[in-house]
């Protein structure tokens, strides 16, 4: 009875985080009014939308420019995470350590920072690496306005989701099928491409799925690089379609459903994939992955690794400090970039001048917090039922969770708008209306993360509280609770850097007491300014890194004290 | 081309006479402005009021700020949003009975007299001083009229363009010239208005031949003039003046052929909480020592028949305004943007 109460109650809570608003979504597909505004009876419901926007051609181009910048960005992904998974768990390159938390950077990155970044840097006219290149003589000009460019920034800052799968899955690998491959004559790559990445191929096809998901959603990076040459995908079209005046919601809403049914499609592959295959190589006995002896070879992995992280870390970022720093971005040649008089504090002064800023970074900060506190709680719930108990109703309780993957932020923003601004109350205008946004968008990424250090914990601990007479609830606090507070507090952590960068669905449901950095810093955007934006940009970074870092060592601790896990 | 100028003067005529107030500019000192005590005591008992805007974030900030300076007490909350959103903002809000709004100020007059009957009934003291034909509904007020320019680079371009017509010329061909969408919002659509009623009917095909670079909103665009992605624009003079004023390398003219200008449209919300200190502050700002302000120390231009100022480098004997007809603006609007994106191969 308690379990089935249980049940419904997440289903419950599940149906007005994620299926009410969906549903809106949907309505918004099939009417050309808006439900609130027009009333509900008032609403024409038919296809005829739906159908218009799939013969317009330039939702094609839209969709096309989409599926190549997202399949090009994920091959980079690939090459590069794959490398740097191998160079850090399976050889001797030195610095390892630094190389694996340095390469996970770019995730707290917000996209349009990267993109404002990379255009600095690589703009055909006015990019600082063309001026480098002009005044080293040099004939070539990079111009990542173009659909290489945004590859080429897909690539590099999504190369972190690849890495992640595969490290995790190179770390878990049995050695000694390898080591049967080298015994029967395979040199180090037969060995690497015949053996190594075959069985860790479920790994690099989940790792490559999420991170074209995840491209796929993006705003920010194709916003700034593809504007300038005229290159639509989805999302900027989309947004486009929503800043219009008048704008047009029901065709931004039914390009949404197509971007929604391209994800949904890769969603249910990735989990195909990763049930279809298991990984064998994961035996009840002990053992430590190999690492491979590069002798001098190991210089260059490491050279490798340097080169990412300038491209991926120190460039971008120098690009920021010139562009927040310099009173004008005009820079005539090599040796104006040097003059220290187009310096100082300007931008700075002109970012915190505007009480806005400030305001925008409390809100983040107490929307970020109530969405890890709210998101953390209700993700162990479902992440602890789900894999845990055999409550009824659990697998569609997984399937509804995890289904906001597949929703775009900027479409579901207004959904959340429609769905919730009717509610009884002052809920509309606050920050729960925010975090509960952020917290129904995310639940799927927090849920992941926190299933795997679930998952990590043998039943037999929970068996052995239950024979010593525990509850559930006495064991889930005495027993779970503890021995995944690592996992919990990286959940959280996750949770609270995703929804500080969370740009699309905070657009429509922010006020003016609630203004958000990711609003804020849209604005200086479309305001024109590049240079404030570099500094808030800046200033984002800064606040971001120093919470990861607290949060780290929250973490650590936690990991230190927690022994006695199994399996 | 007799032809054509004299076509263009009997539209200029035929502009509502704005330029011939212009002409006439006589240099009033912008009376300061004194509201009634009672309204003042009001509004500082209210203390704070929410402003939405299609304006800029920084622009408006600098408006907030000099308010502040005379009327501290007054907490002015803004919400900035473009205008697609602006509106499907205020339009939810208001269904939802939410309308949360002191002011709401909007770049799109169409738009926002459809919005007319969320409105409450309010005219500046001075109401009689603007021009008829920048008002569209006695609820809505012409709080900012911004006015178009050409800008460019001068590290760039050393032929610079002198009139809108020298902006179809080859010589500013391939991408150095950039341009602000059509679909953009009211500013955008009002110079287009402009382009082909009074330079030529085929002015946006010519244009269109020199491959300029497309811009989603004017102040992104100002901006990469400023960096040089591109030599020339078309801006809207507010958002390019201040960045001059700062030693940016560029220089900004008016147009001999016309500068069209944009009134918004600004009004106070029959569901507003503080409606005294909205009240407050649109009075001040349509008042000549506010309008004075957004000319002076932000570029624009103004509704007042009489301008108490001109922004620099703006001479009412060779610049003459231009004001879009009401009805036109209304009516031409879905089918003439499809044709420019059409003619400017943008897609939509």
């Amino acid at each position: 009875m308690v379990v089935w109460l249980w049940s419904a109650l997440l289903l419950a809570i599940l149906t007005f985080l994620v299926i009410y608003p969906t549903g809106m979504l949907l309505l918004g597909t099939l009417t050309d009014s808006n439900p609130v505004t027009d009333g509900y009876q008032n609403m024409h419901l038919s296809l005829g939308n739906f159908a218009t926007v799939l013969a317009n051609p330039n939702v094609h181009a839209a969709l096309g420019n989409s599926l190549l910048a997202c399949t090009g960005g994920t091959v980079v992904a690939v090459v590069i995470g794959l490398a740097f998974a191998w160079i850090v768990v399976r050889t001797n390159t030195p610095w390892k350590g630094f190389i694996a938390s340095a390469g996970m950077l770019p995730l707290f990155v917000p996209p349009l920072v990267a993109g404002v970044a990379w255009a600095i840097l690589g703009s055909p006219k006015t990019g600082l690496i063309n001026t480098m290149l002009a005044r080293m003589g040099i004939e070539a000009r990079v111009n990542l306005y173009s659909m290489a460019g945004i590859i080429f920034v897909f690539g590099m800052y999504y190369a972190p989701y690849v890495y992640m799968f595969t490290a995790a899955a190179l770390r878990n690998m049995d050695p000694s099928l390898e080591e049967a491959a080298e015994i029967s004559g395979a040199g180090p790559v037969r060995t690497l491409l015949t053996i190594t990445f075959p069985l860790i191929a479920p790994a690099i096809i989940s790792g490559m799925l999420l991170s074209f998901v995840v491209m796929l959603g993006i705003y920010g990076i194709p916003a700034v690089l593809g504007a300038p040459a005229d290159i639509p995908v989805l999302t900027t079209y989309i947004f486009a379609l929503t800043s219009w005046a008048p704008p047009r919601y029901s065709t931004a809403a039914a390009v949404a459903m197509i971007l929604m049914v391209v994800t949904g499609i890769l969603v249910v592959l990735q989990q195909k994939v990763l049930s279809g295959r298991s990984f064998t190589t994961v035996a009840g006995k002990a053992f430590r992955p190999r690492s491979l002896n590069l002798g001098p070879w190991r210089f260059l992995t490491l050279g490798l690794a340097f080169v990412y992280l300038i491209i991926v870390v120190v460039l971008p970022t120098l690009a920021l400090l010139v562009a927040a720093f310099r009173k004008f971005l005009f820079i005539r040649d090599f040796a104006s970039l040097f003059d220290g008089k187009q310096y100082g504090l300007m931008h700075f002064q002109r970012l915190f001048a505007n009480p806005a800023t400030v305001n925008s970074i409390i809100n983040t900060m107490k929307v970020g917090v109530i969405t890890a506190l709210i998101g953390g709680v209700l993700a162990f719930a479902i992440g602890y039922t789900v894999n845990r108990t055999q409550a009824p109703a659990r697998r569609a309780i997984d399937v509804i969770a995890t289904a906001p993957v597949a929703i775009p932020g900027l479409v579901i923003g207004v959904a959340y708008l429609w769905a919730w601004i009717g509610l009884p109350g002052g809920f509309y205008g606050t920050i729960w209306i925010l975090a509960l946004a952020f917290v129904a968008r995310f639940l799927p990424d927090t849920i992941k993360a926190l299933s795997t250090s679930l998952m990590q914990i043998h039943r037999e601990l929970e068996e052995a509280a239950w024979i010593c007479g525990r509850g559930v609830l006495s064991t889930i606090v005495t027993i779970m609770l503890p021995l995944a507070r690592p996992g919990v507090v990286a959940a959280m952590t996750l949770l609270f850097v995703l929804a500080i960068r969370e740009l699309g669905s905070s657009l429509f449901l922010y006020s003016s007491s609630t203004m958000v950095m990711a609003v804020q810093l849209l604005g200086y955007y479309e305001g024109g300014n590049i240079s404030v934006t570099a500094a808030f940009s800046l200033v984002q970074m800064v606040i971001l890194g120093a919470l990861i870092g607290v949060a780290h060592w929250l973490s650590r601790g936690a990991a230190d004290g927690g022994v006695g896990r199994s399996g | 081309m007799k032809r054509m100028l004299m076509s263009r003067r009997q539209v200029m005529a035929s502009a509502v006479g704005i330029g011939a107030a212009a002409i006439t500019r006589r240099s009033v000192a912008a009376q300061p402005f004194t509201p009634s005590a009672g309204l003042v005591e009001a509004a500082r008992k209210e203390g704070k009021m929410i402003y939405y805007t299609a304006s800029f974030t920084e622009v408006e900030q600098e408006v907030i700020n000099a308010f502040n300076k005379r009327f501290p007490f007054v907490r002015v909350e803004m919400v900035r949003a473009s205008g697609g959103q602006l509106i499907t903002r205020v339009k939810t809000e208001a269904a939802a009975g939410k309308l949360v709004a002191d002011v709401v100020d909007h770049s799109d007059r169409g738009l926002m007299k459809a919005l007319e009957h969320l409105f409450q009934d309010y005219a500046p003291p001075n109401a009689s001083d603007y021009l008829p034909s920048a008002l569209v509904s006695p609820r809505l007020w012409p709080r900012l009229t911004p006015g178009w320019s050409i800008a460019y680079n001068t590290e760039l371009v050393k032929n610079p363009p002198k009139t809108w017509m020298d902006l179809t010329k080859p010589e500013y061909a391939k991408g150095q010239i950039g341009q602000v969408i059509g679909p953009s919002g009211g500013t955008t659509w009002t110079r287009i208005m402009f382009e082909r009623q009074v330079l030529a009917e085929d002015y946006w095909k010519r244009q269109a031949a020199t491959k300029p670079a497309l811009y989603p909103s004017g102040a992104p665009l100002s901006d990469a003039l400023v960096r040089g992605e591109v030599s020339i624009a078309p801006l809207i003079y507010n958002a390019i003046l201040p960045k001059k004023r700062d030693g940016a390398p560029v220089e900004i003219f008016f147009p001999p052929e016309g500068v069209p200008i944009v009134p918004y449209a600004t009004g106070i919300p029959k569901t507003s909480a503080n409606p005294n200190a909205a009240r407050l502050f649109l009075d001040w700002s349509l008042s000549p020592e506010g309008q004075a302000f957004t000319i002076k120390d932000q570029g624009n231009l103004t509704s007042l028949k009489e301008p108490p100022f001109n922004p620099e480098g703006f001479d009412p004997k060779v610049a003459k305004v231009w004001v879009p007809d009401f009805k036109q603006f209304v009516e031409l609007h879905d089918k003439w943007l499809e044709e420019w994106n059409t003619v400017y191969g943008y897609r939509q």
